[in-house]
């Protein structure tokens, strides 16, 4: 009997049903969702994927097994439009995977649809999670690629990189060839040069000398004038722009340097330090690369929440028959009929029936608001109970959804920024540095040294702020891989130094605090029945009733019940043994004249008497008190739901700051009135509702089960759907910070115990160099100590 | 020591065609996942069923 599901690696049930025989033995299941991908992937002979991975896999989900024919609307030529290329027959789309959690997944999945015909290629990257599939129009359909991959457990959408994510990767690829180039000259020239320098017996003769010069020029040269490039093109913009950057001394050494070496060889006689200026070149290259890198993959992994989910509408044609078809192809007037448990594709107006709505991703309540004839109901909210037909009032553009991510990207512009010091300090560091090098070119001129220029050369080397550039981003990489090896995703690498700083934590309640599930919290009964007998006898209405609030009331046994009848957005009524019984809020029953406690929300009435009350609440999260415990931010919640749910919880986590009632916009003043106090804010949230106040918090945080919206608004995005990440968070950020200050410590003091020996002249280029590497060696190995 | 005129000039050349294929390399998106292909090697689901049959064997005989 084995605890653990084989395919996922979650609990498994006391007596799971759930098996499938696979590498030659009895393997039990979580799921049905597991059983089915792992028969799936058995079926096409993929069973060596268990062999090769090195993580378990993401759990099965039997809902989107059943729901594959939804998939069709992907074929729609119009929607195809926005991300599929097509050249002849051949059609490439980019997709972005959800499930991959290790390199086995890119092996299942190019060998799954290789088999599939009319598939021409299959590229998938595991670190991007993403895949690229071109594919043979006339052989083979879109939403039979996506079929084929939701059967092995992968779920896959349309996805379009954006312009800025195209650029990133070019830029990346150009530092690669640059830094790729610089490498491999340096070590040609180093070879020839360490030959030059350890001569100590002076058995180099003047010709090899000479030859070893020139071959190393033309060495160099690519290396100058091709991967150097990178510095003087920086160096022009500030200089154009009337400031300076670090790129300056950096131009000015290198090509100094350069054209010294080319004239000492032309003319034979003098000195040239061509592998100084190779290995100036790469390292500076790698430290850029390294902090390019690491921003550019925050960057697409976050790219990849916005894949391209089309909304579908059933449209009613002219004579009432619905037709499925696109979400943002609906105009004003048009008829659509929404059925339960569908989302509302837009605005519109209810022009026939009626229906509980769940609002919670615009509200953050959960309880459903109903709606009759004549109101109006929002593009993404979730029609629970009843079929309504719409009439579109807004297209798909001006709907309410996107007028919130509207505020978002407003507040993301008024977001406080990260202090530009570090960019202040370089430019009154770099005006020090050429007037210290030019002064003690001047010195030592006026001395009559011919070593004068080699000084001032040395000068410049010495204190470039290679380490120092390389303190803060070789920090933030090793930071940001240990925190998303524990299941922390960074998409801002200044946010982990910004949440050094917090001093006040907003907390959103509803899936954030609490599950966003219903249980019930407390029974209150009266003397004519038995709890027993009343639980039984809700259990048994609820079981019919598709209100969430259904869910919180569970008995193993029910009862026979005739004449069920829903009220919608009060409650339901049913005979039970004969008794007319009613269960719902307190005006649907009369339980008001009953005298139960105000905590109740919940009455069950027999016969026009009230017999019992429950209350009926969300459910904590498990370990959330203990977290909060842990931090000693300002903790307060901050809800969309009612003031008296969010006091309950609150109580029972100890915060005893809370604001309850509040919408988007109001949490949002709310959050810039404690900025304008002078917090430092962090905001924890998950829904819709909470991303303008996301993207306007100095730190922002969504909890694993967020939306989209808030995720691809957050600065970091916790895996988990637990906030017991949140003290990891805090403490690697403040050894990252102590790290950081490590770094800067050495490489100024680095700097500056060198300059007395440069500027007297102590010092050749080629030492400078060798500091300089060694500097910045330790200053990478220092940053490594935080993976550990 | 007249060899090293014909030795240096060679190996320039060959550091002429590391660097042509690094960057084909480069440009045929080789260093874009870089997770990924060092697993590729562990896969031995190129073997023809034969030599399979022989390495789950062998596999079995080290366990």
């Amino acid at each position: 009997m084995s605890t653990t599901c084989f395919h996922c690696g979650q609990a498994n049930p006391a007596e799971t049903p759930f098996t499938v025989t696979l590498l030659g033995e009895r393997r039990e299941l979580c799921c049905p969702g597991c059983e089915a991908v792992a028969t799936a992937i058995k079926e096409n002979g993929l069973e060596d994927y268990y062999q090769f991975r090195t993580e378990k896999a993401a759990k099965g989900d039997a809902s989107i097994l059943a729901s594959l024919d939804a998939l069709s609307v992907y074929d729609d030529p119009a929607l195809q439009e926005d991300f599929v290329y097509q050249t002849d027959d051949i059609k490439q789309i980019q997709l972005t995977i959800e499930g991959i959690t290790c390199a086995a997944c890119g092996w299942l999945i190019e060998k799954q649809l290789s088999r599939v015909s009319g598939i021409q290629q299959v590229a998938v990257n595991v670190g991007e999670r993403r895949a690229l599939v071109s594919w043979q129009a006339s052989n083979i359909t879109l939403s039979l690629i996506l079929k084929t991959l939701q059967k092995i457990g992968y779920k896959a959408l349309p996805f379009e990189p954006d312009e800025h994510e195209k650029s990133f990767k070019a830029e990346n690829n150009r530092f690669l060839k640059r830094l790729g180039l610089a490498g491999l000259m340096t070590m040609q020239v180093m070879m020839l040069m360490a030959a030059l320098y350890f001569d100590w017996f002076g058995n180099i003769d003047q010709d090899t000398k000479q030859y070893f010069y020139w071959v190393s020029l033309v060495l160099t040269t690519p290396v100058v004038f091709y991967s150097g490039s990178v510095f003087y093109i920086g160096a022009l913009k500030a200089l154009s722009a009337r400031s300076v950057n670090m790129d300056v001394p950096i131009s000015i050494a290198v090509l100094a340097t350069f054209f010294a070496g080319v004239k000492s060889t032309v003319l034979a006689q003098g000195e040239a330090y061509f592998e100084s200026i190779c290995m100036f070149i790469f390292l500076l290259l790698l430290s850029r690369y390294l902090e390019h890198s690491s921003r550019h993959r925050a960057a697409t992994i976050s790219a990849n929440l916005q894949q391209f989910v089309p909304v579908t509408a059933n449209i009613l044609d002219e004579t009432n028959t619905p037709i499925r078809g696109l979400a943002k192809s609906l105009r004003p007037g048009q008829h659509v009929l929404v059925k339960a448990g569908e989302t509302i594709p837009v605005d519109g107006i209810i022009i026939e029936g009626a229906a509980d709505i769940d609002e919670s991703m615009l509200t953050g309540e959960f309880e459903p608001v109903n709606k009759q004839v004549g109101d109006t109901a929002y593009g993404g909210t979730i029609n629970r109970v009843g079929n309504v037909i719409i009439k579109v009032e807004k297209t798909l553009k001006e709907a309410l959804v996107n007028q919130i991510i509207r505020i978002q990207t407003t507040a993301m512009a008024g977001k406080p920024k990260a202090a530009q010091m570090a960019d202040i300090f370089s430019q009154y560091f770099v005006v020090a540095v050429l007037l210290i090098a030019l002064s003690s070119y001047l010195y030592w001129t006026i001395q009559g040294s011919e070593q004068a220029f080699w000084i001032a050369i040395a000068v410049l080397v010495a204190t470039c702020p290679c380490a120092l550039g390389l303190a803060t981003p070789s920090a933030l990489t090793c930071a940001m891989a240990k925190l998303n090896k524990n299941g922390i995703l960074l998409k801002r690498a200044e946010a982990l130094e910004q949440v050094n700083s917090i001093d006040l934590i907003a907390l959103d309640k509803t899936g954030t605090l609490t599950e966003g599930k219903f249980i019930l919290h407390h029974t209150w009964i009266t003397e004519d029945v038995s709890l027993e007998q009343a639980c039984r006898v809700a259990a048994t209405l609820e079981s019919r009733s598709e209100h969430p609030i259904a869910n919180a009331f569970i008995s193993e046994e029910l009862l026979a019940l005739n004449n069920f009848k829903v009220t919608p957005g009060y409650g339901v009524s049913g005979d039970i043994d004969g008794k007319h019984y009613k269960i719902g809020s307190a005006t649907f029953t009369s339980a008001h004249h009953c005298g139960f406690p105000k905590q109740a929300n919940v009455f069950l009435q027999r016969n026009d008497v009230c017999i019992a009350a429950f209350e009926v609440t969300d459910k904590l999260k498990s370990d959330v008190a203990e977290t909060l415990r842990l931090l000693d931010q300002r903790l307060i919640i901050l809800s969309g739901d009612q003031l008296k749910q969010v006091q309950h919880v609150a109580r029972e986590v100890g915060i005893t700051e809370y604001y309850g009632g509040h919408t988007p916009e109001q949490k949002y003043q709310l959050v810039q009135s404690f900025q304008q106090q002078g917090h430092k804010v962090m905001m924890l949230g998950d829904g819709i509702n909470d991303t303008p106040v996301l993207a306007s918090s100095h730190v922002s945080v969504a909890v694993g089960n967020a939306t989209d919206v808030a995720k691809s608004t957050a600065d970091v995005i916790l895996l988990k759907d637990k906030i017991n990440l949140l003290p990891q968070l805090f403490r690697v950020s403040r050894q990252t910070r102590k790290i950081i200050r490590q770094n800067i410590m050495w490489a100024v003091g680095y700097n500056l115990c060198i300059l007395p020996f440069a500027v007297s002249g102590l010092l050749s280029p080629w030492m400078a160099v060798i500091g300089m590497s060694l500097s910045s060696i330790i200053v990478v190995t220092n940053s490594t100590r935080i993976l550990k | 020591m007249s060899i090293i005129y014909v030795l240096i000039p060679l190996a320039v050349i060959i550091i002429a065609l590391a660097i042509a294929v690094f960057f084909w390399a480069v440009k045929s998106k080789q260093f874009e996942d870089l997770d990924r292909q060092g697993y590729n090697i562990l896969f031995d689901d190129d073997l023809s069923a034969e030599e399979k049959k022989l390495a789950d064997e062998r596999k079995k005989r080290n366990e």
